[in-house]
């Protein structure tokens, strides 16, 4: 005795009759259009960093600020600050002594992790993947970086510690 | 007169494989430049080189549109030929 193939099927399954198999498959007709819809994001991503670029440019740094006092950072030491701009950056101050002062972005230009000074290896270092920069140029020595820190003038003054934007 | 589009729907299976084949490879080429393009011009645009990120953009639109052109030549699905 056959019975009705519809009598155990629920009501809901007889409304939507998708089967599963039907619902997930993906055609190539369908890859290939998803294909297309990501390379159309990814035009659309290109195009947003040249809008970002040209329309909001970052403001350059503008004056002297005062950091500290010089007496405040011993000779081979550093001093984290940050400057309140478009955004805000924390900075990395350093006395290398014989009255040489540096000032670069704390952010390493891998990764942004926070970079640090070694005076026992005379060198800037970025602890996450082993980053080594130059602490007097802020060049990268050794590592995964692919641009040297952006760097800031630092003036003496009175005996306080300024910076400025550097020169071009 | 039969156009591309007929003559298309009426080719041997084998040679629609074959052309649905061609364009996954073509648009998977265009999506893994256009990654490259990217990711260049994302770290280019840190170094304030506006001149690589405006000749990526370009690149990488263009790349879009031969994508968009290419579902033209998409051939029909068997289901609706069928029916």
């Amino acid at each position: 005795m056959s019975k009705d193939p519809n009598a155990e099927i629920p009501k809901w399954k007889q409304d939507f009759p998708i089967e599963q198999k039907e619902a997930t498959h993906v055609s190539r007709r369908e890859f290939a259009k998803f294909l297309t819809l990501l390379s159309g994001a990814l035009a659309v991503g290109s195009t947003a960093i040249v809008v970002k670029s040209i329309a909001f440019p970052e403001k350059p740094l503008v004056g002297e600020h005062p950091i500290c006092m010089e007496s405040d950072v011993p000779e081979g030491e550093s001093f984290m600050f940050e400057i309140e701009g478009s955004k805000t950056i924390p900075y990395l101050l350093i006395n290398l002594g014989a009255g040489e002062w540096r000032a670069f972005e704390q952010k390493c230009t891998h990764l942004s992790c926070a970079v640090k000074y070694r005076h026992d290896l005379g060198q800037i270092e970025c602890p996450c993947h082993k980053g080594y920069f130059n602490p007097r140029t802020g060049d990268v020595i050794q590592g995964p970086p692919p641009r040297p820190l952006p760097q800031l003038e630092v003036v003496i003054r009175d005996g306080q510690v300024f910076v400025k934007a550097q020169q071009a | 007169m039969s156009d591309f589009r007929q003559s298309q729907n009426e080719a041997h299976p084998n040679k629609r494989s074959t052309l649905m084949t061609g364009i996954i490879v073509l648009q998977i080429l265009f999506v893994t430049i256009q990654i490259w393009f990217l990711f260049g011009a994302l770290n280019n645009a840190l170094q304030d080189n506006l001149n690589f990120a405006i000749t990526t953009a370009v690149g990488s639109l263009t790349f879009a549109f031969a994508s968009f052109w290419l579902l033209r030549y998409l051939p029909g699905s068997i289901k609706h030929k069928t029916k």
